[in-house]
């Protein structure tokens, strides 16, 4: 595992909305982790935890308020040229939430995802272009034919599809999902996730998988981080962090989860999270320390000793 | 031990009339709701479930949609036949009904006291006074805290959770015998749902109202449901408890639904999806709705609908899989896996052999599919 | 179909192999939101007919002074001050075209036949001699051109303004909208009066009038569209595809932003006929001989008692063209709110 080539390395980023005034607002707390080359790194959390402006950040939507963001060693934040800007948008790609916000009603989808195609000049001539996009299309699932109409003619799923294939038409090596299922039928979630899965392979891509769906992420991450209220508690490969749960928010939200069996229903007991019972004292430091290989858990060394203790009988 | 039946609804066919023609939303829809139940319906976009539930409380748009046959039999009368006052009067009342948005289904210029006293001072005429106590009792019952000062709050001042507890006050306060819940928790973060669902199963147990749930989360469904119905295309497709839905499916759809939800046992192998995208029901399929995305399809599903075969007395599927011509097939991994629990559960074998010959529809209020 | 009729045969049982790309065709036509709006909006039976009529006045207001003899500007001082009259609806009594005027002691008279005038004059004549028709029907070409013209105006400038403004937010947004506060907040009139002391009184004077303030509308209907449309996720998608600002505002907002700038240029076109009347009547308009539906107003005012034809035909005119105008806007609007979609 130690050759996997680190592709992002996120430190201390920081976000802040509204600095300095009354109504500020700390949406990225000093989060630091990194993403192999590869991997799928989940990322979960609850409304307001800061999971969707972690990634927004990442991909300079926003920009950072500290920290830093080093995509393949380069940073992605300060003054950059448009050569430079042009080349990230390239290598970093998105796929957002609401299906039926992410596309503009006006276009025809041959044009959506055309689009970075157009931009980046990387079809020669029309018929490059058509053909780009029909091919596109067939890796998505859908038909040649879908390339003439609206957005408004598709349901959930295929516009998410659409969506994806806008971002694989510039070819990029990292895909940042930002809750891409969550607006979909379950059914229809399936089928994206799989999709997902299927490219990830057939393309080497590496994905930041944001979401709330505990359980679809569990099935496709290889490493999973849980934030609450801008920090990151725990951070642990998707296994691990399941069946052994260290930090008590991360414990509080997997008993949470309702899953599709009675039997296992009738008898699960949630546990709540108070982030009081903590009981820090003033002068501990709460650092994200690495509790077994690869397990950390956002804790001070008293509780860091704690979870040592647990894990290791 | 008969159950008293609470509502019927018996063979409810609802059109809406569009621009591009008329779009068959609901296409033969019977169930009955027993008191003290929770009965979940399942299904996904343009299933039709909401449009089930609207058309209970009537609450679907005038200009363009129509009942256009069916009964809904509810306290001896027939809703679909009622004047709109007659309606009025039940709503609220007797049937209550909560949204999923708690943002838009508060009025944010209303004081939160004033909306839950508005149907107590309407439909059960108590002064102001006893309004309010009843009041301060149903917020104590949701679980605000101190509602003495919250009474006087607006929606702005609550979160997420809290809207939807007082949603649910509001819902409740009339004692109603039937509560309407059209996805009251998707909209809130996970731990908060599960609050929600608790808060929802507790008042429950103390009011004895009967609760129809509307979601599309499975994990959801096996929380909450007495029963379940599953429906896809406009009609019910399988219906039974919640334990038979879930480790004995028979539908081909409902083994689909549950396959392709991960659980912790998943592994890298890949999910089970339903290929294809629900129909479209300006133009309904010949046949079985299902059959283009089915991959258990047979010729007859091509031609006839299936009526629902009886697999035991409280699960019906409607699915010519269960017919006693028809191969046997097997099921998804996932599925398999459950009826194996199911097995140990009941001690009865599972699969179509338990179905009783040449039964075809005994589900009462069941007419033959068209 | 009915189940118990049909005989089931074993055979029917037989599995059968789908085609997954059939599950994805969409079957309706397709259409764009264009297509979807005119749908609807022939459906409300008001705008419709406003169309029409519409697209006769303007048809009329380039054909109407050909089809007469008289030119707009000649004077027949003898025919002045006649009654409409017009062949074949002459001898209808009831109808406004026979002739006759009313003198105040209310006896009728037909003014024809009492000058002695053989020439038809279907609008009638004014207090010189002119036929009215041909300058009704220029006056509606002025007025609906330097309507149009403001219109046009308004919203290049607003569109632009606005769409900056929002788009680029913080303090550019900022003190750009106080700007437009302090226009708004001048009298209207004074700018007016204004130009028209500092350059003199034609059409394009009024035009620069009506510009100079009426953008402002349009601008902050336009920032209040770019605020909701930079949150939107299609414009962030593009923002990471590497769009480019002017691509983003020109490209992805403004395409969907066409409804409301179409409807609100529609609403202005009305009031900017309404103002250059006023303007006319209160004497800052055109001058003579330029004929406006304003000055024909002003005209016809003068001799409103005993030739009220002068007034009434010019001003059913002005009524006519705002009111049709808003009832297509307002056909529009509903039309293209997809919040009204069934």
């Amino acid at each position: 595992m130690a050759e996997r080539k680190k592709l992002l390395e996120i430190k201390n980023l920081k976000q802040y909305f509204n600095e300095g005034k009354l109504n500020e607002v700390k949406a990225v707390d000093t989060v630091s982790f990194d993403i192999y080359k590869g991997e799928v790194m989940g990322l979960v959390g609850e409304s307001g935890c800061g999971k969707s402006t972690t990634g927004r950040t990442i991909i300079r939507l926003y920009d950072a308020t500290g920290g830093e963001v080093i995509y393949d060693g380069v940073n992605v934040h300060g003054k950059k040229s448009k050569k430079q800007l042009k080349e990230f948008n390239r290598k970093m790609q998105m796929i957002f939430q609401d299906p039926y916000a992410s596309l503009n009603p006006r276009l025809k989808i041959a044009d959506v995802i055309a689009e970075g195609i157009d931009i980046h000049g990387l079809a020669k001539s029309k018929e490059e272009r058509m053909e780009q996009v029909y091919e596109l299309l067939e890796t998505v699932g859908l038909n040649k034919e879908h390339a003439t109409r609206y957005p408004h003619e598709f349901s959930g799923g295929q516009r998410q599809r659409i969506g994806i294939a806008r971002a694989l038409a510039v070819q990029p090596e990292f895909i940042i999902a930002d809750e891409p299922i969550s607006a979909l039928d379950v059914s229809i979630q399936a089928q994206v996730v799989n999709l997902m899965k299927k490219l990830q392979k057939e393309k080497d891509l590496t994905y930041l998988f944001i979401a709330h769906d505990l359980s679809m992420v569990k099935y496709i991450s290889d490493r999973i981080g849980v934030m609450y209220f801008g920090k990151m508690v725990e951070l642990a490969p998707a296994d691990e962090l399941y069946r052994n749960p260290l930090h008590p928010y991360t414990q509080s939200l997997l008993s949470a989860i309702p899953a599709p069996d009675p039997i296992s229903e009738r008898s699960r007991r949630r546990k709540s999270y108070d982030p009081a019972s903590h009981n820090y004292g003033g002068n501990e430091s709460i650092e994200f320390r690495e509790v077994t290989p690869g397990h950390f858990v956002l804790c001070s060394e008293k509780e860091f000793n704690q979870y040592k203790a647990q894990s290791n009988h | 031990m008969k159950v008293e039946k609470i509502l019927q609804v018996k063979d409810l066919n609802i059109s809406f009339h569009t621009f591009s023609g008329e779009v068959k939303a609901i296409r033969g829809v019977s169930f009955d709701l027993f008191k003290g139940e929770t009965l979940a319906i399942v299904g996904e976009s343009g299933s039709g479930k909401s449009v089930t539930t609207k058309s209970i409380m009537r609450l679907l748009p005038e200009h363009n949609s129509e009942i256009k046959s069916g009964e809904i039999l509810f306290n001896g009368k027939d809703l679909t036949k009622l004047k709109d006052k007659e309606m009025q009067k039940i709503r609220g009342h007797d049937i209550s009904m909560i949204f999923q948005d708690p943002m838009t289904s508060l009025n944010p210029t209303m004081k939160i006291g004033n909306q839950i006293m508005e149907p107590l001072i309407k439909h059960q005429n108590m002064s102001r006074h006893a309004a309010k106590e009843r009041t301060l009792d149903l917020l104590k019952l949701v679980g605000i805290p101190k509602p003495e000062i919250r009474i006087n709050q607006y929606p702005h001042q609550f979160s997420g959770g809290m809207r939807q507890r007082v949603v649910i006050a509001i819902a409740l306060a009339c004692n109603p015998q039937i509560l309407i819940a059209d996805e009251p928790t998707t909209a809130l973060d996970v731990t908060i749902q599960a609050q929600i669902l608790e808060l929802m199963k507790d008042l429950q147990k103390k009011i004895d109202t009967s609760i129809i749930f509307i979601t599309h989360d499975l994990g959801v469904v096996a929380n909450v449901a007495d029963r379940v119905a599953v429906m896809y295309g406009g009609k019910i497709v399988e219906i039974g408890t919640a334990d038979e839905i879930f480790y004995n499916p028979q539908h081909p759809y409902t083994w689909g639904l549950i396959s392709s939800m991960p659980d912790m046992d998943t592994d890298d192998e890949e999910l089970f999806s339903i290929p294809g995208t629900p129909p479209d029901l300006l133009d309904p399929p010949k046949g079985d709705a299902f059959a283009a995305r089915n991959p258990f399809v047979m010729k007859i599903d091509l031609e006839l609908e299936p009526p629902f075969f009886k697999v035991s007395d409280t699960h019906y599927a409607a699915t010519w899989l269960l017919h006693p011509d028809a191969p046997k097939v097997e099921p998804p991994d996932a599925v398999k896996r459950r009826q194996n629990q199911f097995n140990g559960l009941t001690g009865v074998s599972v699969g179509t052999a338990s179905l009783e010959k040449g039964s075809q529809s005994q589900f009462p209020g069941i007419k033959e599919g068209k | 179909m009915i189940n118990k009729e049909k005989i089931i045969s074993k055979d029917m049982f037989a599995p059968v192999h789908i085609d997954p790309s059939k599950s994805e065709k969409i079957a309706k036509p397709s259409m764009s939101a264009w297509q979807d709006a005119w749908l609807r909006v022939r459906k409300n039976k008001a705008a419709v007919i406003s169309m029409v009529i519409l697209a006769i006045l303007i048809i009329m207001a380039f054909v109407g002074p050909l089809i007469t003899p008289y030119d707009y500007s000649d004077q027949t001082t003898k025919h002045n001050n006649l009654p409409p009259r017009i062949q074949g609806l002459e001898n209808i009594h009831w109808l406004p075209f026979d002739g006759t005027l009313t003198k105040r002691d209310g006896s009728e008279y037909n003014a024809y036949e009492v000058r002695k005038v053989d020439n038809y004059y279907w609008f009638g004549t004014d207090s010189l001699g002119r036929d009215l028709f041909a300058r009704v029907w220029k006056g509606t070409q002025v007025s609906l051109f330097i309507a149009f013209m403001a219109a046009l105006i308004d919203m290049l400038i607003g569109v632009s303004y606005g769409a900056i403004s929002g788009y680029l937010g913080g303090k550019v947004d900022s003190s750009m909208q106080r700007i437009i506060e302090v226009i708004v907040g001048i009298p209207n009139l004074i700018v007016v009066v204004l130009m028209t002391l500092v350059l003199n009184p034609g059409i394009f004077p009024i035009i620069l009038a009506l510009t100079i303030t009426g953008w402002t509308s349009m601008a902050r209907v336009v920032r209040g569209q770019v605020l909701k449309y930079k949150g939107q996720e299609f414009v962030m998608a593009a923002k990471t595809l590497g769009a480019s600002d002017g691509s983003i505002i020109f490209k992805h907002m403004i395409p969907n932003m066409f409804g409301v700038i179409i409807i609100n240029t529609m609403f202005s076109i009305p009031s900017a006929i309404f103002f250059e009347a006023f303007l006319s009547f209160i004497g800052l308009g055109l001058q003579e001989p330029a004929a406006s539906l304003g000055t024909l107003v002003n005209d016809g005012f003068k001799g409103m008692i005993a030739f009220p034809y002068q007034m009434i035909i010019p001003s059913l005119m002005i009524a006519l063209i705002m009111v049709c105008f808003n009832m297509v806007a307002d056909g529009l609007r509903d039309a293209l709110d997809p919040k009204m979609r069934d």
